[in-house]
């Protein structure tokens, strides 16, 4: 079985890596265009707009990372991470988009925050002419990308911090810290965060370089003129003119240098945070008694409960006069017409597991039989589709399915979704398979048992949680797939995610409401049923 | 610095795992603590430290009725970091993203810059570890980690020590030497400490020794 390890992972390397790298050579060699670049600095609404970007790509993302070490130190600290982290599934599965419509529904003028104090409050009779939901300065994507991306760096540190190897040695070196005499919090701060903060880079890069790039968000919720570059660059791409196409694809070219300046930027800060804190002056801190790290998280809970409230009430309000805080009819209308589209549906469900099979499959493998140093040195070409702006990425996707013919077609749509499905089960499983204890490997071979067995009846069946919970993750970003969906699949194929984002520009609050509901729906269902198959086993007898 | 120790009850919710233990340790002596595994050994210490809450969890989380007093002091309400106590673990648990020198450096109590590098400079020499500091504690031996970890919990000025099985992962001939090391800093230092250990050859003063009870 051994000597054909190596060939087995040769093989599944060409397999995912010829495409991502035909993609990745594909979407630079639109940069190399002269005409573009002179069309896009000639171009009075670029600058503002890339301005527009880094402020809110930047902000979001400092605000995230530090709200989430903040949360987990307290968590960690008082030994709740397991509170702190069991409503994390629902608003880990609340798509993008999704998130933004509901949250527009709240702090719109005529939203609920404004219905709820007026007239008695503001002295609103009519929705004030108030700019809240796409204001010029980006506060409202900044306020969104932040609530959004505060549960996925939660949940990719708590893969860390519960591997098992990790968790028992970080969790005794923090009470050695306190038997040195620091503070449980100053401990987590000096021994166990820059432990942790380094093995987070991926996720945060990720992070950062969704905040400087997302267009769907901001198409709902962000700076309508001049928008952010990743908008005005996926409006260009969506014009007639080849010219102003390839204007577009220079712009996803800025800013793929914007996050790649961005992401060494935050190494050079993450360096010397570190080196700070291991030279740092000795002093023990004070023993902090409050904990605020529950009401935090459900403040943020409540966020989300709110704007999942708002989709549900909005998915099925008639009429709704300014003030009232209840719809004044009740209609079934939108629902009965998501209903008559039911295929839009089916493409959702069908793309998703599809291609969450396909990652999860090709992961599993990939993590079983490649070398550690292939998979530590090959990392950054299989994370490229996080990294790329997907207004880059799009354009070498579709001239990839331009010459493959597989444009406009179910299997290019099926590709690209399962390029940018991979990345992120491959982030997700990681940890846990590759914490996974090796001695329990030598222990079965020693008892007889072949490789297969030994995967079929203890690795993978311990390793079952870790497995569902990234099956759901794919599902989950496929579900929310917006760009290749379109562009790809050339306006044929329509998604709960394309139909959410393009009524959002609409006035038809109930026909939005219903699908951006159930594009939050559809993983949270996923979630659902991945912590279901991982339930930890129940024995019948508890103790003797 | 009189390190006394009274336990009316140890467990869990669960089950009793001890009952009115008292010992007292005077400065620069060692109490070798001897029992079964399982018997609660570690769990005394934890007791003393006041780590008990991060030994176990849920239904198997550990509490204790007594009181632990260090020279007169009533030590059992304060948290781990206010309570002078220094632990020294069967792993040495040097912190991987630091060096030898940093390692140590966290320990040494605030003050001047230069005072406390010294400090650790002394402390490299103590442990026949010079030139060793700027090295990634995963490049030294077992033997030379041990003692860096020792190092570490005395540069805290600890008023009393407790060694959960330090030795027992150490071979034979470091073993000895290591011991040797622990027990005369302990001297020097002149505080008290309590060793847990399932070694006879470990003990470090006979007339001195406490034995758990075996559980059933």
């Amino acid at each position: 079985m051994t000597y054909l390890r190596r060939p087995f992972a040769v093989a599944l390397l060409l397999l995912v890596g010829l495409p991502l790298l035909a993609v990745a050579t594909q979407s630079l060699r639109a940069l190399f265009d002269a005409a573009a670049w002179t069309s896009l600095i000639n171009d009075a609404q670029w600058l503002p707009a890339l301005g527009l970007s880094l402020w809110t790509g930047l902000a979001s993302t400092a605000l995230a990372w530090w709200i989430t070490a903040w949360l987990l130190a307290q968590g960690f600290v008082r030994q709740h991470l397991g509170a702190l982290l069991s409503s994390l599934p629902v608003m880990l599965a609340t798509p993008h988009a999704a998130f933004a419509i509901g949250l527009v529904f709240l702090i719109a003028p005529s939203g609920w925050i404004l219905r709820a104090l007026s007239p008695w409050l503001t002295g609103f009779d009519w929705p004030p002419p108030w700019p809240t939901t796409q204001d010029p300065w980006g506060l409202g994507l900044i306020v969104a990308l932040v609530l959004k991306e505060i549960p996925f760096l939660l949940w990719t540190a708590a893969t860390q911090l519960q591997r098992d190897d990790v968790r028992q040695r970080w969790r005794a070196e923090h009470t050695l810290a306190q038997t040195l005499g620091y503070a449980p919090q100053r401990a987590w701060w000096r021994v166990v965060w820059p432990q942790l903060a380094p093995r987070l880079f991926w996720p945060l890069l990720a992070v950062l370089a969704y905040g400087l790039t997302v267009v769907d968000m901001a198409l709902v919720i962000g700076p309508a003129s001049p928008p952010t570059l990743a908008v005005l660059a996926w409006q260009w791409l969506q014009d007639a003119d080849l010219a102003v196409n390839a204007r577009g694809a220079a712009a996803g070219g800025v800013l793929a240098l914007a996050v790649l300046v961005a992401a060494l930027v935050c190494r050079a800060l993450q360096a010397l945070a570190a080196r700070r804190v291991r030279r740092a002056n000795g002093a023990r801190g004070r023993q902090a008694s409050v904990s605020y790290s529950l009401p935090g998280l459900w403040l943020l809970a409540g966020v989300y409960a709110a704007v999942l409230l708002a989709l549900a009430v909005g998915s099925v309000a008639g009429v709704w006069r300014f003030p009232a805080l209840w719809p004044d009819t009740l209609t079934a209308q939108a629902w009965l017409s998501v209903w008559a589209s039911l295929d839009t549906v089916g493409t959702t469900l069908g793309l998703a597991l599809a291609s969450t099979v396909l990652a999860l499959v090709w992961c599993v493998a990939w993590l079983e039989v490649s070398p550690r140093s292939w998979d530590r040195s090959l990392r950054p070409v299989l994370y490229l589709p996080l990294v790329l702006p997907a207004v880059l990425w799009v354009v070498g996707l579709y001239s990839v399915a331009l010459q493959w013919r597989l444009e406009g077609q179910w299997l290019g749509l099926l590709l690209a979704h399962t390029v940018m499905v991979l990345p992120y089960v491959l982030l997700a499983l990681s940890p846990a398979y590759l914490g996974f204890d090796p001695r329990a490997a030598q222990l079965s071979d020693s008892l007889g048992h072949g490789r297969l067995a030994f995967l079929w009846r203890v690795k993978w069946p311990l390793l079952r949680r870790s497995l569902a919970a990234s099956a759901a993750v794919g599902f989950a970003v496929s579900v929310t797939q917006y760009l290749p969906t379109l562009y790809i699949g050339a306006g044929r194929f329509a998604t709960v995610t394309t139909e959410a984002v393009t009524l959002a520009a609409g006035a038809q609050r109930s026909l939005t409401s219903a699908y951006a509901g159930l594009q939050f729906l559809l993983p949270v269902l996923a979630f659902g049923l991945a912590a279901w198959i991982g339930r930890p086993r129940r024995f019948r007898v508890v103790s003797a | 610095m009189t390190l006394s120790v009274h336990l009316k009850q140890l467990g869990s919710a669960q089950r009793v795992l001890l009952r009115d233990l008292r010992f007292e340790v005077k400065p620069g002596e060692t109490l070798t603590l001897m029992g079964a595994s399982g018997s609660g050994k570690s769990s005394v210490l934890a007791a003393i430290a006041g780590t008990l809450h991060s030994v176990a969890e849920g239904a198997q989380a550990l509490r204790f009725d007594g009181t632990i007093t260090l020279n007169g002091m009533d030590l059992t309400t304060l948290p781990t970091a206010r309570r002078g106590i220094g632990l020294l673990f069967q792993d040495p648990l040097l912190f991987a993203h630091m060096t030898v020198a940093e390692n140590l450096l966290f320990a040494v109590p605030p003050g001047s810059r230069a005072q406390r590098l010294q400090q650790v400079e002394q402390a490299l020499a103590d442990a026949e570890l010079a030139g060793y500091g700027e090295r990634d504690p995963a490049t030294l031996s077992g033997g030379q980690r041990a003692r860096v970890a020792l190092m570490r919990a005395l540069l805290a000025r600890p008023s009393a020590l407790l060694l959960d099985e330090p030795f027992s992962k150490l071979d034979a001939a470091l073993r000895d030497q290591f011991r040797a090391f622990v027990f005369e800093h302990i001297r020097a230092q002149n505080i008290p400490a309590v060793l847990v250990t399932h070694d006879a050859a470990d003990i470090a003063n006979p007339a001195q020794v406490l034995e758990l009870p075996a559980h059933v």
